[in-house]
């Protein structure tokens, strides 16, 4: 067992279920969707693309575009979080709400073609 | 430019790590400690002013509290979140900073600077590997023939060095492996360079040069190589797989001696002709008949003793090595260095003597001593060191054998003037009257300076006048391309066609009378305005039929027109 594939392993699987805890839930429902979720898996999606930096390999450039595309995605969803929250008079009422909850879809999608390449590669391995 | 971003997103992996880990974990205490507003009532500071906060804390820049002034509760916390932050921030500058004066990201760098610029280059460059003394003068030369170079060298003080010398800080210039196939293919040997007219080898050492012109030869056989061998089983190595020029300095240097000695006035033709443009000419040499003495039989000594044989020159050697001696007929065992040594070797009814050992202040002492025996004495010194010029120059020797010189001479009438090595072994192979000729015409024209050198291709635009011509049936002849085209006197240019060169056939100093056709290559040797003037009739239409005429030619198309009128009537009466 490598401990760095563990670490690798854990991080992007962890990006891609607090992407999912968001994203789960009635879409308007602010109840359903809490921002420290969002927070937190924004830094881990962050932490994920660090993890994927220096890998040469063809595998490794597709991993590395996808961890991108969610941090891209993850970050729409908490500038509007954040513009909705402090510049408007409503603030985060359900339509804004939904439309950061289908961003971070786009998010979570990323994420899991990420996981299934990533489980993809260590099946080919085993074999 | 792709590895310096590996490089770095690699180096920068953890501490990256470390940052958001704590930023993230800063901001969400902040955001679950409760704080109050300027009333008093409670809030809970959100989500932007706490990224905002964390932000200004951890860079130390410290904007203050906001949105409201902290409670004691709130202090505390942000106390203790401050150093974590403070210190994974300083790590992450840290490794950037280390990134940045890493030898390795620094070598990653230079390359990726030098491969950019190399592929940058949008005029014709040979590639110079090793970039001494002798590279030096070569590239200088290039430049000053308008050809650029990209130097590869071994030394990093010698590239360093370059950046300061204004003639070369705007080649590209790298340090690093001179037999290393990559760094060869980023300095313009890869496929895809078309501006790259070839290769020179000339480190110091034989095996890397090999290296280098096999490495070239196999990537890109189109290019020409010319390296700088000094052992025969290099020199033959390499022309093994078609290199097109080995240099070896002290066989140059002993045929021309050879030279000297059969044929002065080739030699002295030769001489002119391969010396730094515009330096003074070399007066005849007149080495006297008898018998030579040869210090020290290593490569360069055994080349001038077999020369001297050729010749038919008795000689004596004087060497070191026992066992070199022992092969001479006529030979003294000693340095040279002493009286005792010369004395043996009867310097004092000796004409000539060769001071070639490999180490420049025993030259220099051979030379002294021997000049004090017999101050009549012809004598030619072998130096090695370039630093050593001022000496030699003092010692009065009546040749110097200096190696950097004599390779960088060649190497450059190789890459500059290819049809100029033609003409010299047609000389040297030809009768003495066809050099009497050679050295007549050029004495003419070159009032005491040696000459520059120019091939003109007439082809292309170059052809321009000759078209011309041709469309109004005026013949032009040599007369007319070394005629001023600008003055209505007549005025010749300063120069004499060494070789003319039409498809196959060669005619080697072509006279005044010699007819010229589209497609014809012109070898030049001549000073001052003289390659201008040419270029400048070549390329203005009407210039060379006005003088190949006699009259003055209209350039617009009607008064042409007219003027063609006139001459068929004129013909016609």
């Amino acid at each position: 067992m490598n401990f760095e594939k563990v670490v690798f392993g854990f991080f992007i699987v962890l990006a891609l279920t607090l992407n999912f805890g968001f994203f789960i839930g009635d879409i308007d429902n602010p109840d359903h969707h809490h921002a420290m979720e969002l927070g937190a898996a924004l830094a881990v999606s962050l932490i994920a693309t660090i993890m994927k930096f220096g890998d040469r390999s063809q595998m490794g450039a597709v991993l590395l575009a996808t961890s991108l595309v969610a941090d891209l995605q993850l970050l729409i969803a908490c500038f509007i979080w954040a513009y909705a929250a402090y510049e408007t008079e409503a603030g985060v009422t359900g339509e804004v709400l939904s439309s950061i909850v289908s961003v971070s879809g786009g998010a979570l999608l990323a994420n899991l073609v990420s996981v299934t390449l990533l489980v993809a590669e260590t099946i080919t391995i085993r074999r | 430019m792709d590895d310096i971003i590996w490089l770095t997103m690699r180096r920068l992996r953890t501490p990256l790590i470390v940052l958001i880990l704590v930023y993230s974990f800063s901001v969400f205490i902040l955001v679950q400690v409760p704080g109050q507003d300027a009333e008093g009532n409670p809030v809970q500071v959100g989500y932007l002013d706490a990224v905002y906060f964390v932000a200004i804390m951890a860079t130390t820049i410290g904007f203050g509290e906001v949105p409201y002034a902290f409670t004691h509760l709130q202090r505390l916390y942000a106390f203790i979140l401050l150093f974590p932050n403070v210190i994974a921030w300083l790590y992450s500058i840290g490794t950037i900073i280390s990134l940045l004066v890493d030898p390795q990201f620094r070598a990653v760098m230079a390359r990726s600077r030098f491969s950019k610029r190399v592929r940058g280059m949008r005029s014709s460059f040979y590639i110079v590997c090793g970039f001494g003394h002798t590279g030096k003068m070569i590239v200088s030369g290039l430049l000053k023939r308008g050809i650029s170079a990209a130097v590869l060298e071994r030394e990093q003080d010698i590239i360093h060095g370059m950046a300061l010398d204004d003639q070369f800080a705007h080649l590209p210039a790298l340090a690093g492996d001179v037999t290393d196939r990559r760094l060869l293919d980023i300095a313009g040997l890869s496929a895809g360079n078309r501006h790259c007219i070839g290769v020179i080898a000339l480190t110091n050492d034989d095996h890397a040069n090999l290296t280098i012109a096999i490495t070239a030869k196999l990537l890109r056989p189109d290019l020409p190589v010319l390296a700088r061998a000094e052992t025969q089983r290099v020199v033959d190595n390499m022309a093994s797989f078609g290199t097109d020029a080995t240099v070896d300095p002290y066989t140059i240097f002993a045929q021309r001696l050879f030279l000297a000695l059969s044929s002065p006035v080739k030699y002295l033709v030769q001489d002119w002709l391969i010396s730094v443009p515009g330096s003074q000419l070399r007066t005849e040499l007149d080495p006297p008949d008898g018998r030579w003495i040869v210090c020290g039989v290593g490569r360069f000594g055994t080349r001038m003793a077999a020369k001297l044989d050729e010749a038919g020159i008795p000689f004596t050697v004087i060497d070191v090595h026992p066992e070199r001696v022992a092969t001479w007929s006529d030979a003294v065992l000693g340095r040279g260095t002493e009286a005792v040594t010369l004395d043996e070797a009867r310097v004092r009814d000796a004409v000539g003597l060769i001071a070639g050992t490999g180490d420049d202040m025993d030259n220099l002492s051979i030379v002294m001593t021997a000049r004090e025996m017999n101050p009549r004495l012809f004598v030619v010194a072998r130096q090695e060191n370039p630093q050593n010029d001022e000496l030699f120059d003092a010692s009065n020797a009546d040749l110097v054998a200096r190696r950097s010189l004599i390779v960088a001479r060649r190497i450059l009438m190789l890459a500059t003037t290819p049809l100029l090595p033609v003409f010299i072994d047609h000389m040297v192979h030809h009768d003495e009257a066809f050099a009497n000729t050679a050295k007549h015409r050029l004495s003419s024209v070159l009032e005491g300076r040696s000459p520059g050198l120019w091939t003109m291709h007439l082809t292309g635009p170059w052809a321009q006048s000759l078209r011309e011509a041709k469309s109004e049936n005026v013949p032009v002849r040599m007369e007319h391309l070394t005629q001023n085209a600008r003055t209505p006197a007549y005025e010749s240019l300063p120069c004499v066609c060494l070789l003319l060169e039409r498809g196959s056939s060669r005619i080697f100093l072509p006279g005044a009378e010699q007819k010229l056709i589209e497609g014809d290559t012109l070898l030049f040797a001549g000073r001052g305005s003289a390659r201008d003037e040419m270029l400048f009739a070549l390329r203005e239409p009407t210039a060379l039929v006005s003088v190949a005429s006699g009259r003055p030619q209209p350039r617009g198309a009607i008064m042409r027109g007219l003027a063609r009128r006139r001459v068929n009537a004129e013909r016609r009466d």
